[in-house]
């Protein structure tokens, strides 16, 4: 162990009678072991930033005419701009999936009288779900709808 | 010495509060057996080789929770831990994110005081009294909670919790997982308290779902589950105190 944990972690309100040692990370933390899908997981937090700032440039863009659109659609016709999209595309299942595994044990036995699906019925529900916002989206990006 | 033995080196961190102004490490070779677990070495180098090495350890089957440490850097019950899971050079150290008080022992009181905020007992409106005979409760309400009240206070989960190593006020795993089997207990009638609890500082909403405590525990008590199922009674339980005269279960 060799980096500092918060120097109040796990202590008692009160110090004791005895002087101790300061609290210090598990080993691993944040980049080895477990821990880096866990960080990893976080890290994507980045990513939805930058994509929720193109997907507003290109909302604002959008509304000010089709000459400055076009404008946009030509400028993101470049190798940094679909590796980008590529990284977040890759984030996206990675954190979809790892949430997905975690959502159904997330889910209290019961809500009042209203007992939870099983499981397996969640996760299945879930991609279904993904599957078929995936396919809406798609269809509408290709003009298919709308 | 049988022929099973071999030899391992134990590299044990060591902090004397009286001497040492911060924790070190001492290595120790010993003949270990085959059928040993990572606290029988540790038994060994205390009785035969260091009589000042301080560790915990009672039950040496996994029930009481007293011989949690890091091996290797892991959380591990070090009663539960077979050595011959590990190489040649096995490294000891008390458990992550708890003061040290002396070696391998930690200092326990912040855990314990974070386990009774959440008020880990049955809560009655009003008490039962005792002509009414048990209060029963069916396999199925019971099974609602049993896997949340296995939990052997062990610590493993505090020490594996990346949140508890950044947020103090932090309830964690263990305590809001004794919370929660209690309000999922059909006998209980306290569950508004505890999610005020829950809701207040140390939050639950503090867990980031890392899942290392359900990762490290022993009991397979999965805490991640009961954390985040906590949140959601929480939210529910402060919405209906928002809609409903009295608020929400009492």
């Amino acid at each position: 162990m060799s980096r500092n944990a918060h120097p109040h972690a796990m202590a008692p309100s009160k110090p004791g009678r005895t002087r101790t040692a300061p609290p210090q990370l598990p080993d691993q933390f944040p980049f080895r072991g477990r821990y880096l899908a866990y960080t990893l997981f976080d890290l994507t937090g980045i990513l939805y930033l930058l994509l929720g700032f193109l997907a507003l440039c290109a909302v604002w863009c959008l509304g000010s005419g089709e000459a400055v659109w076009n404008g946009v659609l030509e400028r993101h016709r470049n190798v940094f701009y679909l590796g980008f999209h590529t990284i977040a595309l890759v984030g996206l299942i990675f954190v979809g999936i790892r949430f997905f595994g975690f959502f159904p044990k997330a889910q209290p036995p019961r809500v009042g009288p209203v007992k939870s699906p099983p499981k397996p019925v969640i996760l299945a529900a879930l991609y279904a779900l993904w599957i078929g916002v995936t396919v809406f989206m798609t269809l509408v990006l290709a003009g298919g709808v709308f | 010495m049988s022929d099973s033995q071999q030899k391992k080196t134990f590299v044990v961190t060591r902090f004397d509060p009286d001497r040492d102004q911060a924790p070190r490490k001492q290595s120790y070779e010993i003949p270990v057996q085959s059928d040993w677990k990572v606290l029988d070495a540790l038994n060994f180098i205390k009785d035969e080789i260091d009589a000042t090495l301080s560790h915990r350890w009672s039950c040496r089957m996994a029930v009481c929770g007293s011989c949690g440490m890091m091996v290797d850097g892991e959380p591990r019950l070090t009663c539960k831990e077979a050595l011959s899971e590990y190489g040649d050079t096995v490294e000891v150290g008390p458990l992550a994110n708890f003061p040290v008080v002396r070696d391998l022992v930690i200092e326990a009181d912040g855990f314990m005081e974070k386990l009774t905020s959440v008020k880990p007992w049955i809560i009655r409106a009003k008490q039962r009294a005792v002509e009414e005979g048990p209060m029963r409760q069916s396999p199925a309400e019971l099974e609602e909670f049993k896997q949340f009240s296995m939990c052997i206070g062990c610590m493993l989960c505090y020490s594996a919790c990346p949140v508890v190593a950044n947020e103090p006020e932090f309830i964690g795993p263990a305590a809001i997982a004794l919370g929660h089997r209690y309000n999922l207990d059909s006998r209980d009638e306290g569950a508004a308290r505890r999610n005020e609890v829950f809701r207040g500082e140390g939050t639950v909403f503090s867990c980031s779902f890392a899942n290392e405590c359900s990762e490290v525990c022993p009991k397979h008590v999965d805490p991640a589950a009961a954390v985040n199922q906590a949140k959601l009674n929480a939210v529910i339980d402060w919405a209906k105190g928002l809609v409903l005269p009295r608020g929400g279960d009492e």
